[in-house]
């Protein structure tokens, strides 16, 4: 807690931040225009950067796909996934800001996945069991 | 920075909550609800994906009937995917400029930003179309096999989703060129990007588990 606002009632009783929709602190500096511009969140050129080492990660992956029969299978299959990860992982943080933004949206999203892994991941093993047993 | 009202002990005062991002009217939670509700949104959606991803590898080589007809071998069209998913991940990119242009209060350029992301999602579709013609052609309908019943339902959902974002972003378009996009509503840009990143990083899934992984 840095620094306090004074807030008036609007016409439907709720306490709403004082000003003509601007934040006036008590020093009376306007906070507004700082909150239109989000400084948290990466530039251009930044973004920019990112993309090029997603297309890059990208272009790894299909080069991966072509080295099918000359690499382990088992190998293969766990580095696309780990290229998956890091291009879902690079996406995730400087996209949607997640490095940047409260953690609690993180964690909201973080727990669908978690959710979501567990519960299919059950489900994999399974059915997966049975319709080996089945064969 | 921008910082967020949050109520403090006195009855008609708040406080400016030092850390927190974007801008947004004084809520309970002391974030954004619509930023909340997206994201609560896409928790869901993972949900949702992760069905119809584990049911595709649910089947994936285990089932008898999973290859009956063409198999994904003979189907897929590596280079031609790769580029159009190349395009979607470059619709992220001018998602996040368009972002960054209303932040910055550049509206000529969040236009600009906003098509191209619509145009490179409408292309990443239009690839979608024209793959899953040529699968039908081939002989693969979504009844031939389970190969067919799962795939053409988890990227045919996929698909309808970018569709979606599509309208979402020539609605936010228009409302800009139209005059009524300002800078306050930035929050709206970032919440239809939140959106078109999750779109993408389900492709991203998408593309490794269907495509690259090696069939049996």
């Amino acid at each position: 807690m840095t620094d306090s606002t004074d807030v008036v009632e609007s016409p439907g009783g709720e306490l709403v931040p004082a000003g003509d929709g601007a934040l006036a602190t008590t020093s009376g500096a306007e906070v507004v225009p700082a909150a239109f511009r989000d400084d948290s969140h990466p530039g251009p050129v930044q973004y920019v950067f990112i993309a090029v080492v997603l297309c890059i990660l990208t272009a790894l992956e299909v080069g991966l796909y072509y080295l099918e029969g000359d690499v382990n299978n088992n190998l293969l299959i766990a580095m696309l996934w780990v290229l998956a990860f890091v291009k879902f992982f690079l996406v995730c943080s400087w996209y949607m800001h997640m490095k940047m933004d409260p953690p609690f949206f993180r964690r909201v999203f973080v727990v669908g996945i978690c959710l979501a892994s567990f519960v299919y991941g059950v489900v994999l093993f399974t059915f997966a069991a049975t319709i080996l047993a089945d064969r | 920075m921008a910082q967020a009202v949050v109520p403090s002990e006195g009855h008609h005062k708040y406080e400016i909550e030092p850390g927190f991002h974007g801008h947004h009217a004084p809520t309970n939670t002391g974030v954004s609800n619509p930023k909340l509700a997206i994201w609560l949104f896409l928790s869901s959606e993972a949900l949702f994906f992760g069905a119809f991803i584990a049911t595709y590898f649910l089947y994936r080589g285990r089932d008898s009937y999973f290859n009956e007809g063409p198999t994904p071998k003979e189907l897929f069209n590596i280079p031609f995917t790769s580029v159009t998913s190349f395009v979607l991940l470059m619709s992220s990119l001018t998602m996040v400029l368009a972002l960054a242009a209303i932040q910055r209060g550049d509206h000529r350029r969040l236009r600009i930003w906003l098509l191209a992301t619509a145009f490179f999602g409408l292309v990443f579709v239009g690839g979608q179309v024209f793959e899953f013609t040529e699968f039908y052609r081939e002989g693969l309908a979504l009844n031939t096999n389970l190969f067919g019943t799962t795939f053409f339902t988890l990227t045919g959902l996929h698909g309808a989703h970018v569709t979606a974002g599509i309208v979402w972003l020539v609605t936010l378009w228009s409302r800009s060129v139209q005059g009524r996009l300002h800078d306050q509503h930035s929050e709206a840009i970032e919440i239809a990007g939140l959106y078109w990143h999750f779109v993408d990083i389900v492709w991203i899934i998408i593309f490794t588990a269907i495509y690259l992984i090696p069939q049996h």
